[in-house]
């Protein structure tokens, strides 16, 4: 194998690539990169196992071939060269030189057969979406997904394909996201259980103007853009049926303002002392009144003006769940509804001037007088 | 020293009376005693044949003239007290009169003694079977010899109750190991058939005294307590919860520096472990307690073993308390590399307790005289960093203290769940998505019996038919927790009985939920967690132990890495 490229073009296939290599490993060449030449530039490709990303970049192909390289260390070096052509060459699979310049680097290699192949999926009836459209979606969903090992299929997001708009659901069963884009492209409904790890890469690696084909195998998930690829496994559904779970009849309304809302519960959250971070709110009239009582540790009130004319309600919420929720809001206003203090509460943005719509949800704490 | 008289029986018989001589332990108790009373830095004890053929007490006390000397062995003969008044408060061992004319009655006895400022004037005195033989002149340094020979010569029956001589020999040395606890500036030796048995110079503090006493094993393992409430206040060394076991525990207890015995105190002492120490061990404890002599009454033990307390539950509450805030400073945490005497006493030293607080004259001084902070556990400072995902190590005023990451959480959690379950306030997240658990019969029904605690910490439990059951609420104590796993955990740990020993049910089940419910060990903790919860940790009333008896917090004294880097 014998191949000249430029620092930058190297440089960018490996930021690409580098990301899902995982940082520990009890499988030595899982930390290693593999670079393969073919006639039309090199192939590097990095995985964890439940996540594969692979990039081509042009290159100078003098003979072809395959090695597998130390990621770190060759990001190492690659950030380190001068802006020249950077020449790679391998004597056999596991010694191979690099120069730049009159800079000389010996590598040791892992031979490639050891390396994992890719799942095979093919991407001849593709699906595709607009990689803005599934930016937005992950940006707004992804962080609600559970991280418990104990339900498996809540870790994943729910992502939906139908003939005309896309939708992303996440939960961990205490608060839920969910946001639909229209989306173009007549294309045949599909059901995904996407790990939010292989969304991070999908949003990381492709730009917001590309198009992006996404393609199923057996049990992975294949998304593709120019020369670019990823692959994930999928999680195995059925995923909970959510619509049930959104409330219909939330009588009770109110808007807010987002800012004072978030700085108002950080503010009195002070008090809070555990993990749970129990604030009661209760919502009359106009106003909106905060309270946290801790034992041992104190008590906080505070108040806000809110829009508000239902009957009066108070509801206890977990005040992380709430600021962690106005982070993803669009809007300067939020619209919340309730119904009653043990069920669901949601929130969405108001005055919202765009195509798509978001919804999050969140279950109340049990309230103790 | 005040002249000897004899008691009126008006004040005589408001005395605790009894048999004051049982076996050769308590001729060694009665006369070590009143070499102490008799104001002794030095007492040498002899026995002959476990104390059978010869008891010999030693002192370098005041001593007595002539006259005194022969009234000292008449009934109700006592220098110490006049009047029945006297006996509030009093601050000597003895008060009766009683216990040189007991032994003197069963025994082959001799008096050598010579008064200080006047040492011409030496006596010695002979009785046998408490008939006074002789009476002479006798050459010796100031203080006074007891010889007790021929014990029970005249008492066949009480000669045959007596045990082999290894025994009767053990029981002395504990008499004197008692009263050597009690009076650090007082120099004991004990010697058996010419062999030393007990050798304690004159001690700086009660630790010193244990070791030489005990050993520097056993003393290592005990950390101060320094306590006072109102007018009682309690100082002494109790074991560390982790070196506890179910056998070999010694358990000793002073008053204004009486030793007395009470069982229902001890179990005080160790109510105040609870929580901290493996189900089944016997920690050590040596408490001495100092209080005003109206609050307490010596005079109810023929043999003075025991005493009354006006306010009995107020001690045994504020005893209980003093152990417990002993267990809570960061010096109560394990020590690698032994030498804890400086790290555990400078970091934990009260400046409450000093022997004359409660007027007593009986010297009592557990401790050093001087001040030291008190007695709060502060944080360690940062950094912080974590170490086979398992253990945080950080810096600490006098070392580096290594945290074990899971027996931390557990007793965060542990004492927030005893607090949960007793106001049943836990914060309950509601579920959107109701969990469904399918658990075994066995499982069922302790989930069954437990549901009120459940619901307490947090779990609203349904039964959903069949084997399974459906949660719609859980706790939400950390990030990192699994609702449906910990459920499970705690369902099967429930029905199999685990922490069966723990003390009560609410015990049992807090200790339970918060194994469980502890972040684990193999659990990669973010810095801000790993600060999170060494601050809870150290929020916690007894921060260095866990619910199980085993250590949260392993100390590295600066001193002990010094010591191996060959610094200074
Ligand atoms: N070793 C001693 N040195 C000096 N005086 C002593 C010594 N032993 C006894 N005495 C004197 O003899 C008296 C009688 O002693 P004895 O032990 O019989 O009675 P007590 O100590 O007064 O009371 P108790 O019976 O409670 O011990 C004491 O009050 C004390 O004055
Ligand atoms: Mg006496």
């Amino acid at each position: 194998m014998k191949f000249t490229i430029t620092r930058e073009k190297l440089q960018e296939g490996l930021v690409a690539v580098a990301a899902s290599v995982p940082t520990k490993t009890t499988l030595p060449v899982l930390s290693n990169i593999l670079v393969e030449a073919v006639p039309d530039g090199i192939r590097l490709s990095g995985t964890d196992l439940d996540i594969a990303v692979s990039t081509l970049v042009p290159a100078e192909v003098d003979a072809e071939g395959a090695v597998t390289l130390p990621a770190k260390k060759l990001v190492e070096i690659v950030r380190e060269l001068p802006s020249a052509a950077v020449r790679l060459t391998a004597a056999s699979e596991q010694r191979v030189s690099l120069e730049c310049g009159r800079s000389r680097f010996k590598l040791l290699g892992i031979p490639r057969d050891e390396f994992p192949s890719f799942p095979p999926v093919r991407f001849e009836n593709a699906w595709t979406a607009a990689s803005g459209d599934l930016q937005k979606l992950i940006g707004h969903v992804a962080f609600a997904a559970s991280t418990e090992e104990s339900r498996p299929i809540l870790n994943g997001v729910l992502w939906e394909l139908r003939k005309d708009q896309m939708r992303m659901v996440a939960t961990n069963g205490h608060r839920l996201a969910r946001m639909d884009v229209p989306a173009s492209g007549g294309r045949q409904a599909a059901d995904f259980i996407v790990p939010p790890k292989a969304l991070e890469q999908i949003r990381r690696l492709f730009g917001a103007a590309d198009e992006i084909q996404i393609a199923k195998s057996e049990n992975h998930l294949g998304f593709r853009s120019g020369q670019t690829y990823v692959y994930t496994r999928l999680i195995e559904g059925p995923y909970p049926n959510y619509e049930q779970v959104i409330p219909r009849d939330n009588d009770r309304v109110a808007v807010v303002d987002k800012q004072a809302l978030a700085a108002t519960l950080r503010r009195v959250g002070v008090v809070a002392s555990d993990q749970t971070h129990r604030v009661r709110l209760a919502f009359s009239g106009g106003t909106l009144k905060f309270t946290v009582s801790t034992p041992d540790l104190g008590e906080a009130n505070d108040e806000m003006a809110a829009s508000y004319d239902g009957e009066p309600l108070e509801i206890g919420f977990n005040a992380n769940y709430l600021l962690e929720i106005l982070k993803f809001m669009p809007t300067d206003d939020v619209r919340i509804t309730m119904k009653a203090p043990e069920r669901a509460a949601t929130l969405e943005p108001s005055g919202w001037d765009d195509p798509a719509s978001y919804l999050c949800l969140v279950m109340p704490l049990r309230l103790v007088d | 020293m005040a002249r000897i008289r004899i008691l009126p029986d008006a004040v005589a018989d408001q005395i605790a009376a009894g048999e004051v001589v049982e076996r050769p332990a308590s001729v060694v108790k009665e006369l070590v005693e009143n070499a102490l009373d008799a104001g002794a830095s030095d007492v040498l004890v002899e026995l002959g044949g476990g104390g059978r053929t010869r008891i010999r007490v030693t002192d370098d006390g005041a001593g007595m003239d002539r006259e005194d000397a022969v009234l000292a062995v008449d009934r109700h003969a006592t220098s110490k007290i006049r009047q029945a008044a006297d006996l509030i408060g009093v601050a000597t061992y003895g008060f009766r009169g009683e216990a040189l004319p007991a032994i003197a009655s069963i025994s082959h006895f001799t008096v050598e003694t010579t008064p200080r400022g006047t040492p011409e004037d030496g006596t010695r005195l002979a009785v046998k079977g408490g008939r006074l033989e002789d009476v002479g002149s006798a050459s010796r340094q100031p203080g006074t010899t007891v010889t007790v020979e021929r014990l029970f010569f005249n008492t066949p029956a009480r000669r045959k109750f007596l045990r082999a001589a290894r025994t009767e020999t053990r029981a002395a040395v504990e008499a004197v190991t008692v009263l050597a606890l009690a009076r650090l500036d007082v120099a004991f030796r004990l010697e058996s058939d010419g062999r030393v048995l007990l050798d304690a110079p004159q001690a700086a503090d009660i630790r010193e005294r244990v070791r030489q006493l005990f050993g520097a094993e056993v003393a290592d393992q005990l950390i101060e307590v320094h306590w006072r409430a109102g007018p009682l206040s309690v100082a002494g060394l109790v074991q560390r919860p982790a070196d506890a076991s179910p056998t070999g525990r010694r358990a000793y207890l002073f008053v204004n520096g009486r030793p007395f015995r009470d069982p229902f105190l001890i179990r005080a002492a160790e109510a105040g472990f609870r929580g901290a120490i493996a189900p089944g061990a016997r920690p050590t404890v040596l408490l001495a307690l100092a209080l005003p002599g109206d609050q307490v009454d010596v005079n109810v033990h023929p043999a003075k073993l025991e005493v009354r307390f006006r306010d009995r539950f107020f001690v045994e509450r504020t005893v209980e308390a003093a152990v417990r805030s002993a267990l809570r400073p960061l010096a109560a945490a394990a020590v690698i590399g032994g030498g804890l005497g400086e790290l555990g006493g400078q970091a934990a030293r009260g400046a409450d307790v000093s022997p004359g607080t409660a007027g007593t004259a009986v010297p009592l001084s557990f401790f050093a005289p001087e001040a030291g902070s008190p007695l709060v556990a502060t944080a360690p400072r940062r950094p912080l960093l974590q170490v086979f995902d398992t253990f945080v190590l950080a810096e600490t005023p006098d070392g580096v203290a290594i945290i074990d990451q899971h027996s931390a959480h557990e007793r965060v959690l542990y004492e927030r769940a005893m607090a949960e379950l007793q106001r049943g306030d836990a914060p309950a997240q509601r579920l959107l998505l109701p969990l469904t658990v399918r658990l075994a019969p066995d499982e069922l029904d302790a989930v069954d019996a437990h549901r009120t605690e459940l619901a307490r910490v947090g779990y609203a439990v349904e039964p959903f038919g069949g084997d399974a059951v459906i949660l719609h609420t859980v706790p939400n104590p950390h990030p990192r927790f699994d609702a449906g796993r910990c459920f499970q955990e705690l369902a099967s740990d429930l029905a199999r009985g685990r922490f069966g020993e723990a003390h009560t049910r609410l015990e049992r089940f807090a200790a339970t939920f918060a194994c469980r419910a502890a972040v684990k060990a193999g659990d990669r903790l973010e810095p801000a967690e790993l600060q999170e919860l060494l601050e809870r940790l150290f929020a916690c009333n007894l921060p260095p132990h866990d619910v199980h008896g085993r250590p949260t917090i392993v100390q590295l004294p600066r001193a002990e890495i010094e010591r191996r880097f060959r610094r200074g």
